[in-house]
């Protein structure tokens, strides 16, 4: 199968190159120079906004994103965006500089956005969100690791994080009002669930208990973490 | 000794003045004097002055720029050390060369250079910018200078964070102008709040030092001479660390107690 050019719409946007999901020895370099071969698809566009790149079942690193932006680069098209299911994938491309974004949502339009138990699963990030990284994803996140100042995590569930958060957090990002923060050591910059901003505490955080965020009439509140996972206890 | 063999070591920050140029200059002097064949690459083409702080500008023909040209010999465009002939510099070319040097010029040059020394420091840009990722493209290792400071430590965490996609590895960390008094009084990032945040093995500490300025201006980086300042001890620390000896690291805490306690500690030692 080979990627699907489609052109960017009255609303000014990006085009897009749509990659079919990893099958077979092509690599995404390979199916790029595919479509660029093929150059009518690519020709008869006109890309005034550059072209992202809809990449869903890929996991891209760094060094292949370069690649796709290069070979892209050559042709005259401009990478601008990623849109990958992978959060590993958008860390890599928001750290090349690239707007990422999860695939867009199929639901039927005016449908309420699904809660964390019903909606897509538990995201995991291995490793330290440092300064100037920015994932984002659907469902829940856990990082295994810190949240850096000037890192910032976003879901449309719960965040979780299994180290020290000192970046940024946002949960429930798509309005959901039941979701959680949840952290080891939980000192924020700055703190959302759904609406409603908060800015971390400043006076240093008691030794050795988890901490959590959560929405109670409308305010942030931070308590001792409850003992049990909240994906648990809302499936 | 072959390339294989060689380490390509950058050295970089991300915040600009935290000390970069200083540490690669005096890194250099104190490998080098330890017998390591050294060669320190100015990838700062923009604004160099690799070359100022070692005292060799006036010695300076060619550049990067006309060997990756093909208009001379490495061997003609490196310069030799006049204390210390195991150091040489490979001068950064012109500051427009900045606009056509590509990431796989840097690796060329850096192999090429690799074949003759040992030791290849690359003294990056700051900033994260092109001159920065080409900076990168040569290294298999890194130093990252920061100071206690909320920004550079903020830099340096961002710099870190490319770092590591790109999958360069170990990277290590080196503490610049800490003032222990300072610290004592928590008017400055303790050594923990900064390590707890970069996560990385202190490769060295480095006191706020009057003396590095005036080496600065004269071109004669304090690694040559004996090492009386205490920046001078800790460079020269940081030399033996990453030739594999175990130094054990500084307490700024017991640094600030003056003068007379660190006389008393020497005759401690001397007659202990």
């Amino acid at each position: 199968m080979n990627a699907v050019v489609v052109p960017p719409g009255w609303d000014g946007g990006p085009g897009w190159l749509v990659l079919p999901s990893p099958e077979g020895a092509a690599t995404a370099v390979e199916l790029v120079e595919r479509a660029l071969d093929e150059a009518s698809l690519l020709a008869d566009a006109p890309l005034p906004m550059g072209l992202g790149l809809a990449a869903a079942g890929w996991q891209l690193g760094v060094t292949q994103l370069r690649a796709v932006t290069e070979r892209l680069a050559q042709s005259g098209v401009t990478l601008v965006a990623l849109c990958s299911d992978d959060p590993r994938s958008r860390v890599a491309a928001a750290a090349i500089g690239l707007q990422t974004s999860p695939p867009l949502p199929q639901r039927p339009a005016g449908a309420q956005p699904p809660g964390p138990a019903g909606g897509p699963g538990l995201a995991l990030q291995r490793g330290t969100l440092r300064s100037g990284d920015h994932l984002e994803v659907e469902g829940s996140v856990l990082v295994l690791g810190d949240v850096n100042p000037g890192a910032c995590v976003r879901a449309g569930g719960h965040v979780l994080v299994w180290g020290r958060l000192r970046g940024i957090a946002h949960a429930g990002c798509q309005g959901d009002t039941e979701a959680r923060i949840v952290a080891l050591q939980l000192r924020p910059l700055q703190l959302r669930i759904a609406d409603a901003v908060a800015r971390g505490p400043e006076d240093s955080p008691p030794a050795g208990m988890a901490e959590q965020a959560s929405l109670v009439e409308g305010e942030i509140r931070l308590d001792p973490a409850q003992p049990c996972w909240p994906l648990a206890a809302r499936a | 000794m072959t390339a294989q063999s060689s380490r390509f070591i950058l050295i970089c920050s991300g915040k600009g003045g935290v000390g970069k140029t200083t540490l690669t200059a005096n890194l250099g002097i104190a490998l080098a004097r330890q017998g390591a064949r050294t060669a320190v690459l100015d990838a700062d083409f923009g604004l160099r002055n690799l070359d100022l702080l070692l005292g060799l500008e006036n010695r300076i023909v060619y550049t990067a720029q006309e060997v990756l040209a093909d208009s001379c010999r490495l061997e003609q465009a490196l310069v030799k050390h006049k204390q210390q002939p195991n150091l040489a510099l490979l001068p950064a070319g012109n500051p427009r060369m900045l606009e056509w040097l590509k990431p796989e010029d840097m690796r060329k040059i850096a192999a090429m250079v690799g074949e003759h020394f040992d030791y290849v420091l690359i003294d990056a840009p700051a900033g994260i910018e092109g001159g920065f990722r080409n900076a990168m493209a040569a290294a298999q290792e890194a130093i990252v200078v920061t100071t206690p400071e909320v920004s550079a430590v903020r830099d340096a965490d961002r710099v870190i964070g490319l770092l590591n996609s790109e999958g360069v590895k170990p990277i290590q960390l080196v503490l610049n102008r800490v003032r222990p008094k300072m610290m004592a009084s928590q008017e400055m990032l303790a050594v923990d709040d900064v390590t707890d945040i970069l996560a990385l093995p202190l490769l060295g500490l480095v006191l706020e030092d009057e003396q590095v300025i005036v080496s600065t201006n004269r071109g004669e980086p304090l690694t040559l001479g004996e090492a009386g300042s205490p920046a001078a001890r800790a460079y020269l620390n940081v030399a033996r660390r990453l030739l594999g000896e175990d130094v054990p690291l500084i307490d700024p805490s017991q640094e600030r107690r003056g003068l007379r306690a660190r006389i008393g500690r020497l005759m401690q030692t001397k007659i202990f």
